[in-house]
């Protein structure tokens, strides 16, 4: 049969290149590449150790020696998703390909990579890393919790300030170079937003779905739950957590998603109540196809669009919720964050204007990139606006 | 000129849509004398109803340009004047009405607020007593029984007859010399339409005032026009009396256009042969046997969201339908025939009542129990834009359904299965690989008709499958059913509004009139002996052709 195939756009395709059509869109589209290739190769971009170095004819990576578990689980996950995406199958093979190979590759990490318990940055610049023949330094050559005391650093010196060691943004109160703690903190921000808008998302389908497709009775209950949801103030349920349980980036992204999902639930429902009616839909009834095909290949397809959009915008307030906790002091401890530098910078005696612009500067461009894509999904999948506001045309 | 109350001259209005320009009208000229009715006749984007809004000027500037023409009304050319100018024209001197009754008046206002609004806007003198008192004047010209006492409704207390009547009281209460009417009984029942357009005639023959009429009815076009314009893709390709156009119409667009008319078409010869040969047939157990139907949806009110009270959507049907015969279902809006199509294939659940197919019972079944009696019916839709699925390929659509029947036995064998089925509906093969959104409403509703013959049915319901098409591509896929129907031996139930077509398809007619059936027969007999009262009114309000 394959004579008659012709290359065909399919409605999904439609929908992704009418956004890509926008220009903020593109801005916001490559400011999160950059948030994800920061976040999986943080320690190759900003580390104390070197990424390669030849000593007495040996060559050794001190990097790959030192690198953590958590290191090597998500570049093995990313690896996964850059397969599955030349592979093209159908979008929910590949995210629970994805899943499954991310979990296999969560066990082999922690059976086979052993990491040295304990990294003393100060050894990097010690004889036996640096009399060498050759090595290659991370662009940025310090760890993020590298205090740098063996040079004597002061802490909060602004950017080229301190003699004889470059660092492009400075450093904070405790000595370590400000560029370096916010590549690793892209992490944080990246998996704080995908991670609870997914917990978020898969509840909402699933409530909302249900109550789109069943109506009547079902609905009833699934609306006073929703309702019951959106009630919760999320910021205090988490303040409570955080006073009672500790600091957990876990907890965290299953608080925010946990209490997220009621938007989702109705967007779908709405969505399911509108579907339910179409004719396609009764066609495929009529025709006698079981109800997963009914539910999830002829009724959720066509009703994910506004989900997306909201999606977007939902990612954008899990970050922000996460940068106001760490702001207030109550995010984690070891690991930078963003909003915990901001808050580091209002502490400070002395107004440090480095500590404050970086990033706040990444949260705002990071929420702002999100809200355009989102705004971008909105206007491609309602024809009518994009054609009025001349967004995409 | 001075009998001219309208001349349009070499129109041309062109629309800017995604950066490029559509030519809508085209040059077009025609006139309207003063008192007369001018129609505007044609199919679906021909460019009718931009001809009126460049008439009335509704067109937004931005997008819509006039390389060329006048339109003199009285001797003045209307593309020239200026925003008040034209708006001391609209509404006073010319009116407008629209086609649908249900979206044309704020829901927020009550009817007499709406009429003295426009009232004391173009006579700012006015008092509100005068302003009252002319309004509900209008209101009994239009017909309204109890005029006074509806002065204070709502819109959503009158029904869609009665709102239209009150839109022409709103265009007539400033007792315009052009009345612009946009389809404005095409929404409406056929028995509803009737009285609208006698009501329109009167009132014209009354005021003496002249009326644009658009439509696409040539059944309308017979009852109204004393001139009759044929509009072909933003051209006039045919401007003269109505008799004349109607009688001995001149270009071959006009008369491909009549032809098409569901009551000129002629019935192909073989299918005639195959009724004679079937009578007999008849006497044997019917396909579809229905004893005693009810579908009542319950009205649910208060807190606890207990049963007031039942919309007796089918009530009591019992009904037969026998092999290979196509059984016209009609009846006005709102009667539950669309119900009893979607009951009988069991999408709607009855609330007692018996359908048996082949002697085998339907209601009751569990959805497990009645997968396997889904393959023997299935049902085509009205509406072309939401009957096919946009996400799937026309493959996927057709072969899903043979998939979960063990129809075929590998894929392969589907798409070729699938293939020969988009053949016998006229469309081409390669049209499998292609999504919805590439196709006209004609050819929709063809891969339709090919996914409800994927299962190798006895039984399709087609519900107003042709409501929503163009009269010529109505003629085509009604040809299209009838020879289906005959290398198949199909039987249907065909649900419709239009008497044409029931006239030209059916073998038998049953008539609904609020959820019961009121007469059923052969189609010749009920369509030429009515018995029944409201049978013989809705016959009765038909527009029809002849002159």
């Amino acid at each position: 049969m394959t004579e008659y195939i012709v290359s065909r756009e399919s409605f999904a395709a439609r929908i992704w290149r009418k956004t890509l059509e926008g220009v903020g869109v593109k801005v916001g589209l490559a400011w999160v590449g950059l948030l994800i290739f920061a976040a999986v190769f943080a320690p190759f971009l900003a580390n104390s150790m070197p990424l390669l170095m030849s000593k007495n004819g040996e060559i050794s990576a001190p990097v790959l020696h030192y690198l953590s578990l958590e290191d090597a689980w998500i570049l093995a996950s990313f690896f996964i998703a850059l397969i599955l995406y030349r592979l093209r199958l159908g979008a929910a093979k590949h995210i629970l390909l994805f899943l499954l190979g991310s979990a296999i590759a969560a066990v082999l990490v922690n059976v086979f990579i052993k990491p040295p318990v304990l990294v003393i940055y100060d050894d990097f610049r010690s004889a036996a890393y640096t009399e060498v023949d050759w090595r290659i330094m991370p662009p940025i050559p310090y760890a993020p919790t590298d205090y740098l005391r063996d040079l004597g650093s002061k802490g909060l010196e602004a950017p080229f300030a301190s003699e004889g060691h470059t660092h492009l943004m400075g450093t904070e109160e405790n000595g370590a170079d400000v560029l370096s703690r916010m590549i690793h903190a892209c992490r944080i921000s990246l998996s704080i937003g995908l991670i609870a808008s997914g917990i978020a998302l898969l509840i909402g389908v699933v409530v909302g779905g249900l109550m789109g497709y069943f109506s009547g009775i079902v609905d009833m209950l699934g609306m006073r739950l929703v309702e019951i949801f959106e009630d919760i103030p999320t910021l205090f349920l988490l303040l409570t957590f955080v006073a009672f349980f500790g600091r957990s980036l876990y907890m965290m992204m299953v608080i925010i998603g946990v209490t997220g999902w009621s938007g989702y639930a109705r967007y779908v429902r709405t969505e399911f109540l509108k579907l339910r009616k179409q004719d396609y839909v009764q066609a495929a009834v009529a025709g006698g196809l079981p109800l997963s095909s009914i539910l999830f290949r002829h009724m959720l397809p066509n009703g994910v669009a506004p989900l997306l959009v909201a999606v977007s915008f939902g990612v954008a307030g899990a970050i922000l919720s996460e940068a106001t906790l760490s702001f207030l002091g109550l995010g984690v401890v070891d690991a930078p964050s963003w909003g915990q530098m901001l808050d580091q910078a209002v502490k400070s005696s002395t107004f440090n204007w480095w500590m404050a612009v970086f990033p706040g500067g990444a949260i705002f461009m990071t929420v702002f990139s999100y809200n355009l894509i989102g705004e971008s999904f909105r206007d491609a999948i309602d024809p009518k606006l994009s054609r009025e506001a001349g967004v995409n045309t | 000129m001075n009998d001219r109350l309208l001349e349009v001259r070499n129109l041309s209005t062109y629309l800017q849509a995604d950066g490029r320009e559509v030519r809508a009208v085209d040059g077009i000229s025609f006139s309207i004398p003063k008192g007369d009715i001018f129609c505007l006749v044609g199919e679906s984007g021909s460019g009718k109803s931009v001809t009126a809004l460049s008439v009335i000027r509704l067109l937004p500037d931005g997008i819509a340009s006039h390389p060329s023409g006048e339109i003199l009304f009285n001797g003045h050319d209307l593309l020239k004047l200026d925003d008040p100018g034209i708006r001391a024209v609209r509404g006073s001197q010319i009116a407008m009405i629209f086609q649908e009754p249900m979206t044309s008046l704020n829901p927020v206002l009550t009817i007499g607020e709406q009429i003295t609004e426009a009232l004391q806007l173009h006579h700012p003198t006015m008092t509100d007593a005068e302003a009252e008192q002319r309004t509900i004047m209008a209101l009994e010209q239009v017909q309204i029984p109890h005029a006074s006492g509806r002065f204070r409704d709502y819109p959503h207390q009158l029904s869609g007859g009665q709102r239209q009547r009150v839109m022409i009281a709103m265009a007539l209460a400033c007792e315009p010399q052009l009345l612009i009417a946009d389809e404005p009984t095409t929404a409406l029942d056929v028995t509803v339409q009737a009285e609208i357009l006698r009501l329109m005639r009167k009132l014209q023959d009354d005021t003496g005032m002249s009326m644009l009429f658009i439509t696409h009815d040539f059944g309308v076009v017979a009852q109204m026009a004393q001139w009759v314009g044929v509009m072909q893709q933003g051209k006039m390709v045919e401007v003269g009396s109505c008799s004349e156009v109607l009688r001995k119409p001149q270009h071959a667009y006009t008369r491909q256009l009549l032809a098409a008319l569901p009551e000129n078409l002629a019935k192909p010869v073989s299918v005639q042969a195959q009724q004679i040969t079937q009578e007999p047939a008849i006497a044997q157990t019917p396909l579809l046997q229905i004893r005693d139907l009810k579908v009542w949806f319950p009205i649910k009110k208060g807190l606890f969201r207990h049963t007031v009270g039942y919309v007796r959507a089918v009530d009591e049907v019992t009904l037969d339908i026998p092999q290979g015969q196509i059984v016209a279902l009609v009846g006005e809006s709102g009667c539950g025939k669309t119900t009893l199509g979607r009951a009988v294939v069991q999408l709607e659940k009855p609330t007692s009542g018996s359908i048996r197919i082949q002697g085998q019972e339907l209601t009751g079944l569990s959805a497990r129990e009645l997968r396997p009696l889904r393959r023997k019916m299935q049902i085509a839709f009205q509406d072309p834009q939401s009957s096919l699925n946009p996400r799937l390929l026309i493959e996927t659509t057709l072969t899903e359904p043979m998939k979960v029947h063990g129809i075929g036995a590998n894929q392969e064998e589907r798409i070729e299965l699938a293939g020969r089925l988009l053949e016998s509906v006229q469309l081409k093969r390669d049209f499998l690989w292609r999504y919805p959104h590439e196709f006209s409403g004609g050819q929709r509703q063809r891969i339709g008709l090919a996914r409800a013959l994927t299962l190798n049915p006895e039984f399709i319901v087609c519900d107003e499958i042709t409501s929503a098409l163009d009269v010529s591509v109505q003629a085509e896929i009604l040809q299209l059913l009838l020879s289906i129907r005959q290398q198949r031996n199909l039987t249907l139930l065909f649900i419709t509004h239009n008497i044409g077509v029931v006239e030209y398809l059916s073998d038998r007619t049953v008539v609904m009139y609020k959820g019961k059936i009121v007469e059923q027969g052969e189609t010749e007999q009920v369509c030429k002996r009515p018995q029944h009262p409201y049978t013989q009114e809705l016959l009765a309000a038909v527009p029809r052709l002849t002159v």
